[in-house]
């Protein structure tokens, strides 16, 4: 496992549009994921 | 405890201890102790946001939940993906830029040196106290495991973990966090699937969670909007996401992990990995209070898991009495468990929910008994439920590696919040006000001594917190009472051009009193504290700033 890097290593940033992407998919998959959990109940429940 | 189960234990405490020792030669100035020179991966980062998060409150206190409550709490992370977008896009980048060893540096610049300094005193407040209901947590464990004092455990855990953490300062943290989230991640694993199969035969996984979706115990989505409710998906949502916004944008102990960060991305990518997977590895979690719930429908589960609490009641004939009742009571559910499983028509279902309810009332008659008999108002089993399955179910080794995880998943979360106390304390106030011009070596010696402190004081907390009930609960409650107004503070340094110190500095104290009222005079559940403290110092510190004639030139972004 390498613990320790360069701190002078040039940061690289990603552009604010490959951001938003990424939000949206976040965003996405917690409706899913909760809905998924809604799901397991109504299933075990009944 | 076995031989092979201590020998698991010690080597995880002298492999942590050691790991974070050797940190210290990447330490020696304050940046380097105190943010590891912004070098950090993102994952070793993402890993520490998720270890400091998950103490073992989590694994104690919310197993124990699933088990009397079911999965219900789960709703509470509901808010958390939503937080940590918000946060990616506000938060990290004016912190990082801003180029900070605190929060709460970034607010003098924007207001004043008093609101900084108030700000960080309510942290240092309210995460004294926390990180000594953290430490609290797995002394009961071991308290009932080695049959020590409470406050024997609660001075070895605290101080092993003020150790490394003095000396390693934040390179320590971190490193061992990443070590520690590994240990605890395959602690449940292993530990979900010797409970499975510990199932008598006939019984498979969906079998257990058949009888424990029956009793509503797999509950994850209430959709009922009563204030009332502690856990519904608009509680969660709502007053989670205030809640999360607050603890990972304006406490210490986290921000001061993704100032740790080689670049905003990799802060960005760090924060993004809780949203994805703080759901997932907290259902993982309550699963394992719900099948501990499933192996006492077939095994006979203690009466009163604190044996402390027992032993001083056990003798008597009314405790004998209800001993008796109880057994007689699990022997029926056991029975109806049976034929639930093997007829699954409603008839069963009910005949399995009506012994299940006599079960949960005779249980009920031993706790009011033990709390009448002891004098002890506060007493409650919830947090003895895991540990106490752990030990007398569990086999050899496993006990061992479980109690690894625990230790893992506290110190994980003490080592993060002292070194955020530490640093808040040597920033915001030492270097801030009393000591402007000295050398890295002073701070850095400055925030050892400081973490040591704060490691005292935390283990003094920490012996008067075990009665506390539930403590997640506690320690969400009392976060609660900080938290919206320290992000009404943020919100109006972020997002209101037209803020001022003096509103903000006035806002939060409102905040804060608006929050105190909430609580005495309301019956609305904690987690809209946050709600209420936010909007109430949002809203008076902008009507504040308005009576200040100061021009949008003085304002320092």
């Amino acid at each position: 496992m390498k613990e320790h890097t360069k701190p002078n290593e040039p940061p690289v940033e990603r552009p604010d549009e490959w951001w938003y992407r990424i939000y949206l998919a976040v965003i996405a998959t917690t409706i899913v994921v909760i809905a998924l959990l809604q799901g397991f109940t109504y299933y075990f429940s009944n | 405890m076995r031989y092979l189960d201590w020998a698991v234990v010690v080597a995880y405490l002298v492999y942590v201890i050691w790991d974070g020792i050797r940190m210290t030669k990447h330490s020696g100035d304050v940046e380097g102790y105190f943010l590891a020179n912004r070098s950090l991966p993102w994952w070793a980062v993402g890993l520490s946001v998720m270890a400091t998060q998950l103490s073992a409150i989590t694994l104690v206190g919310t197993t124990g939940q699933a088990y009397s409550d079911g999965m219900r709490f789960i709703q509470f992370y509901y808010g958390l993906p939503l937080a940590m977008v918000i946060l990616c896009i506000t938060a990290v980048p004016f912190f990082y830029r801003a180029n900070v060893y605190t929060a709460y540096e970034y607010l003098e610049r924007r207001f004043d040196a008093k609101t900084r300094s108030l700000t960080s005193f309510f942290f240092l407040i309210s995460r004294g106290l926390g990180v000594g209901v953290i430490i609290a947590a797995p002394s009961v464990i071991l308290s009932i495991v080695l049959g020590w004092h409470e406050v024997t455990t609660i001075f070895v855990i605290g101080l092993s973990t003020t150790i490394y953490t003095m000396i390693g300062g934040v390179q320590a943290v971190t490193w061992t966090d990443v070590k520690q989230m590994f240990v605890i991640f395959f602690g449940l694993t292993v530990c979900i699937l010797v409970i499975v199969s510990q199932f008598p035969a006939g019984v498979s996984f969906t079998d257990g969670l058949t009888l424990a979706g029956a009793t509503g115990k797999l509950t994850t989505v209430n959709l009922s909007f009563d204030l009332k409710e502690k856990y519904t998906l608009w509680s969660g949502m709502i007053g989670g996401l205030f809640l999360f916004l607050s603890y990972f944008g304006c406490d210490q102990s986290q921000v001061q992990r993704f100032l740790t960060a080689k670049s905003v991305s990799e802060g960005r990518t760090s924060l993004l990995m809780s949203a994805f997977l703080k759901i997932p590895i907290q259902f993982m979690i309550l699963l394992v209070g719900v099948l501990v719930f499933v192996f006492y429908q077939f095994a006979t589960p203690p009466m009163i898991f604190n044996q402390v609490e027992t032993g001083k009641v056990a003798q008597t004939a009314q405790y004998q009495t209800l001993k008796g009742e109880f057994d007689s009571a699990h022997l029926v559910r056991e029975k109806a468990a049976e034929n639930f499983l093997r007829d699954r028509n409603d008839a069963s279902k009910q005949e399995y929910l009506a012994a299940d309810k006599a079960f949960n009332a005779s249980r009920k008659n031993a706790v009011d008994y033990v709390k009448a008999e002891t004098g002890n108002k506060d007493f409650n089993d919830v947090n003895y439920v895991f540990p106490s399955f752990v030990v007398q179910n569990m086999p050899l080794g496993v006990v061992g590696l479980i109690i690894a995880a625990i230790f893992a998943a506290a110190m994980s979360s003490i080592s993060a919040e002292l070194n955020a106390l530490a640093t808040a304390t040597t920033i915001d106030f030492y270097r801030r006000h009393f000591k402007k011009e000295g050398t890295d070596r002073e701070y850095v010696f400055f925030g050892r001594i400081a973490t040591f402190v704060w490691g005292i004081f935390a283990c003094i907390v920490a012996t008067y917190a075990t009665n506390l009930g539930s403590l997640i609960e506690v320690v969400n409650k009392f976060g609660s009472f900080f938290y919206g107004s320290l992000l009404g503070v943020f919100v109006l340094a972020f997002a209101v051009k037209r803020a001022r110190a003096r509103g903000a500095f006035f806002g939060l104290l409102f905040g804060i009193a608006s929050v105190w009222v909430a609580s005495h005079f309301t019956d609305i559940e904690f987690l809209w504290f946050n709600v209420v403290g936010c909007l109430v110092t949002v809203i008076s510190g902008y009507l504040i700033s308005l009576t200040d004639k100061g021009g949008i030139d003085a304002v320092k972004v």
